[in-house]
């Protein structure tokens, strides 16, 4: 071990060029994690060419700092203008934004930045010590396997949603039908597609996330522009931006291990990613909390796990990368191609004939995650600009704001139409209180989750045993099956509780 | 005067506001400034074709092969060209996405197509009427030969153990499983094209319908098939650790694979390879052509894309613009005689529907929205006589809520309206208009329906077109519209 863990740590800390790249690359992440319809996969494509005249070292801790930063700095435009910079940040959209709108933004994301960090330091250590064994259960997976993690992905939407499980359900299952439309995966064929070229492709989610978070919220706004005297004035400048942080910490250290370490376990089976993960650390931590109401209603608690989540996840990515170069997510499928560039072959082997380099990553994400920290709490304060800035003029820049987001992803006006649907969609969903959330990650895993059904179904001839009939899927079908017991029985124990207040008034 | 009025409430008035109430002159003059400096930093690039960001269609997923080359040709074209080459990944329906967004773009060089083997498949399985007559090739740039491989601990020494043990299994019922890419693609046919000439039938075996080699390497790891059909590169990671190859489809070994053995050592008599080139629509400019012809020659060429093909283990091949057209067309021809052939025709089809689970969604749909109709109808029950439901909506009314004057009433909602006029107004104007143009008026006749003076109005609108214009379209490389005037 020692003669890996010496020159790594000499290549990484004593090369000022890593340094170099690394503090650029925060600040590059960071700034492109905070501009809505970005996602941190964009940021990363555009910066392979760039790679060409690094050597593989440097090219490597670009990517995973960018990619670190990046999905933190996600939370700050969902903070302040409720927009989730990346899909990552999704599952607790509400519960920042509301957090802001209580004038307690820096409250938020200093948690939410606290809570990266120290899980992303967290998910580095877990590979550190367990990544060539862990990498072993990526291969139990197969299709059936997989259909039952989305399931309960899905699932985890109907624990967090709002106070309604019905209504979660619904948001869900809207979700759902949006995902099936265009070519469908699996069979090729197009579908509710109405003879626009355009919806071929299905309904991109990061237009229709945009609209129903950004958008529907500046409609809101602007209903209320009259009435609201005050626009909500956060102290951003507040005199300690990790106080709340740290002081919560310390109750919340089982807590926090737990999100880390089910983030880092998401992360490495290929096809579920950070956005995964803060939506199944959120459930669990709103099932195992004592304080569940307060979910999506401004929690710190979902906050810091589902940061903590997604986050520890980035890092697990990387291992089915390396180990079978099968990328874990969008972003790990570039850095095979960089690391083909470099003439480094993923494969087993490459723990022992490469066995630096891997140590040499692993201290790459500690130190990524040690510069995001002052390079966040910058980020911070110049985001916190934003809430000086009266909501009559701000709201138009977001809207602007908005449809560049939505633009960026495919370079389609057709996606501005799509955003401004889901805009108005998602005024509805307030209205009538269906969960927003819930329908993103149906659109989100509505895909995936198909393509698994229908593949496990052909995989067995049309018999639904093939669903069970391996033990490690069984034995996901049956924590299925107790999770939704489990929600069931809640669900009935609030409906009466709200029965009982009912009858009171 | 409104916003005047409304920025007097909060007690200290914090810098920004103070910056933003100045004086008209003032205003104007900082924000004409920095127009101009802004102006002058977008307007740097010359107008010689190619002078915008040019979209490379990848119709395979991020990570598989054909995504890793087109990459590398991407990042190479990019140095050779000097504007941003971009990988679009449009995946879905066996390759149907890809190809046909690329052959329908507009054929201007500014969309190029990574076109593959499926091109010359997908209209005979009547998936598509997209053919390789849409495109203008470009440049061959590999051939991969399929190959079959099973798991390391597998008992399957040889193509005669699996040709057996897929004949019994098919025989008691049930089929072995396999994959490499989903239903009907290149691997799919080429298994279905052995076992047809092995004298068994083409569905002996249950094919997985799984996107991508990538996780068709997973799922045989996984145990989940029995035994993959892929490229030799595509599954070079983990070939000899976790999976043996029982054999590949050509004639000749393969430099870099030279361990492997051929069918046609194994007595099996047949070779099919897939391929890789890169061609633009149609339609699109002949000079054009040639400029980007030439610079996929010059990029072929090189060292390094010679070196990424063979550290990568794809085997390259390279044919120029003329040559690859007879290819395409003799890959027509080729595959043509396979789809159609009796033995084949029955591959075709999937087993379950494409509308069988969007109908499972709706029928959940349906359940779950007279579920929650029946909750709404309880709360209105229980809200009559407590507080006016349409008060609800808002969070945003806040403890100092003002009583609306005459005018706000009238306007509450006004306001939302002017948001959806101005997005509309957006997605018609920025074509013709640029972006640059249609944001500022956009922007600028928003902030005035929002009530916010017009000098503020003016220099917000102009300040941030302009800022958003540096950082989406010139850093982050959006092709944001350009419009007449090219801006």
């Amino acid at each position: 071990m020692s003669e890996t863990v010496l020159p790594a740590a000499q290549q990484i800390f004593l090369d000022p060029m890593i340094w170099g790249v690394v503090i650029v690359a925060a600040f590059y992440g960071v700034f492109l994690g905070a501009m809505p319809g970005l996602t941190a996969t964009m940021g990363v494509a555009l910066f392979v060419p760039m790679t060409f005249w690094l050597e593989p070292l440097p090219a490597l801790a670009a990517i995973v700092t960018m990619v670190a930063c990046a999905i933190f700095a996600g939370d700050i435009p969902t903070t302040l203008m409720r927009i989730p910079g990346t899909p990552a940040s999704a599952a607790y959209a509400d519960d920042a934004y509301l957090l802001a709108q209580r004038g307690e933004a820096p409250t938020a994301l200093g948690i939410m930045l606290w809570f990266s960090v120290t899980g992303g330091l967290f998910g580095a250590l877990v590979l550190m010590l367990l990544g060539n064994q862990l990498a072993r259960c990526a291969s139990w997976f197969s299709v059936a396997e997989y259909f039952w993690l989305y399931l309960m992905g899905i699932s985890c939407a109907v624990i967090v949603g709002g106070s309604s499980v019905a209504r979660s359900l619904l948001g869900l299952l809207i979700g759902l039908l949006f995902s099936t439309v265009g070519l469908s995966a699996v069979h090729g064929q197009a579908r509710f597609v109405f003879g626009q070229p355009e919806l071929f492709q299905g309904i991109s989610f990061i237009p229709a996330m945009i609209g129903l978070f950004g958008l529907s919220e500046v409609l809101r706004g602007s209903l209320g522009l009259d009435r609201s005297l005050t626009a909500p004035t956060a102290a951003v400048q507040a005199r300690s931006l990790l106080g709340p942080a740290l002081s919560l910490f310390p109750t919340r250290i089982l807590a926090w291990m737990r999100s880390s370490t089910l983030g880092a376990l998401i992360g490495i089976l290929p096809g579920a990613g950070a956005d995964i993960a803060s939506w199944v650390s959120a459930a669990v931590s709103k099932r195992r909390s004592r304080t569940p109401e307060q979910y999506g209603k401004g929690s710190t608690e979902c906050l810091a796990d589902a940061s903590a989540a997604n986050s520890a996840s980035l890092a697990g990515a990387w291992i089915p990368a390396l180990v079978f170069g099968i990328p874990g997510d969008s972003v790990t499928a570039i850095v095979i191609g960089v690391l083909y560039m470099k003439n480094l072959k993923p494969g087993p082997e490459i723990f022992e004939t490469q066995g630096v380099l891997v140590f040499s990553l692993y201290l790459i994400f500690i130190l990524a995650n040690l510069v995001l920290l002052p390079v966040g709490m910058l980020a911070i304060r110049t985001g916190g600009l934003i809430m000086r800035i009266p909501r009559r003029v701000l709201l138009p820049v977001i809207v602007l704001l908005c449809i560049v987001g939505a633009y960026a992803v495919g370079g389609s006006l057709f996606d501005v139409w799509l955003m401004f649907g889901f805009g108005l969609l998602g005024l509805a969903c307030e209205r009538w209180k269906i969960s927003i959330g819930a329908l993103v990650l149906g659109m989100i895993l509505g895909g995936p989750l198909e393509e698994r059904f229908v593949q496990t179904l052909a995989g067995g001839d049309g018999s639904l045993w093939a669903f069970v009939d391996r033990p490690v899927a069984a034995g996901l079908a049956l924590v299925c099956l107790l999770v939704w017991l489990s929600v069931a029985v809640s669900a009935h124990r609030s409906s009466r509780l709200l029965a009982a207040g009912d009858s009171e008034v | 005067m409104i916003l005047r009025r409304k920025l007097a409430v909060p007690p200290s008035r914090p810098p920004q506001v103070r910056w933003l109430s100045r004086s008209w002159i003032g205003n104007s003059f900082v924000s004409v400034a920095l127009g101009l400096l802004l102006f002058a930093l977008g307007c740097s690039a010359e107008r010689e074709f190619p002078n915008q960001p040019i979209s490379l269609i990848c119709p395979w997923s991020a990570g598989g092969g054909t995504d890793r080359v087109a990459r590398q040709v991407a990042a190479q074209l990019e140095s050779e060209l000097g504007v941003p080459v971009n990988v679009i990944n449009a995946i879905g329906g066996s390759g149907v996405t890809g190809h046909t967004r690329g052959a329908v773009a507009r054929a201007d060089g500014y969309t190029l197509t990574m076109i593959t083997v499926e091109l010359s498949m997908l209209h005979w399985r009547g998936l598509t009427s997209v053919t390789h007559e849409d495109f203008a090739p470009l440049q061959l740039l590999n051939r991969d030969p399929a190959a079959l491989f099973v798991r390391k601990d597998s008992v399957f020494q040889s193509l005669d153990d699996l040709q057996a043990a897929i004949d019994s299994a098919a025989a008691s019922g049930k089929k072995l499983k396999a994959s490499g890419t989903a239903y009907g693609g290149i691997w799919h046919i080429a298994t279905a094209g052995w076992l047809d000439r092995r004298g068994l039938a083409p569905d002996a075996v249950n094919w997985v319908s799984i996107n991508g080699a990538g996780p068709s390497i997973q799922e045989l790891l996984a145990g989940g098939i029995d035994f993959l059909c892929c490229s030799l590169p595509e599954a070079d990671a983990v070939l000899d650790a976790q999976v043996r190859c029982l054999g590949v489809m050509s004639d000749e070994r393969i430099s870099g694979f030279e361990d492997v053995p051929t069918f046609q050592e194994q007595a099996h008599d047949w070779s099919i390879a897939g391929w890789r080139g890169i061609a633009a629509p149609r339609e699109t400019p002949p000079e054009r052509l040639q400029v980007l012809g030439d610079a996929l020659a010059r990029v072929t060429a090189t060292e390094s894309f010679r070196d990424f093909m063979a550290a990568a283990g794809f085997d390259i091949s390279l044919e120029a613009p003329a040559e690859f057209a007879q290819t395409l067309q003799r890959q027509d021809r080729l595959f043509g005689d396979i789809l159609t052939s009796e033995a084949l025709r029955g591959v075709s089809g999937e087993h379950f529907g494409p509308l069988m689970f969007p109908t499972i969604v709706a029928i959940g749909l349906v359940v779950v929205l007279v579920v929650v109709s029946i909750e709404l109808w309880r709360e209105q029950a229980v809200m009559i006589g407590e507080t006016s439901p349409a008060g609800a909506v808002e969070a945003a009314a806040g403890d100092g809520a003002e009583p609306a004057g005459s005018a706000g009433a009238q306007n509450r909602f006004g306001y939302p309206v002017a948001v959806a006029v101005a997005v509309i107004f957006y997605i018609v104007a920025s074509e013709p208009l640029g972006f640059v143009t249609t944001a500022m008026v956009m922007l600028a006749g928003l902030l005035c329906a929002f009530r916010v003076r017009l000098p503020v109005a003016l220099s917000v609108a102009v300040l941030t077109a302009l800022v958003t214009y540096q950082v989406f379209g010139l850093l982050l490389r959006v092709p944001l519209p350009r419009g007449f005037l090219e801006w």
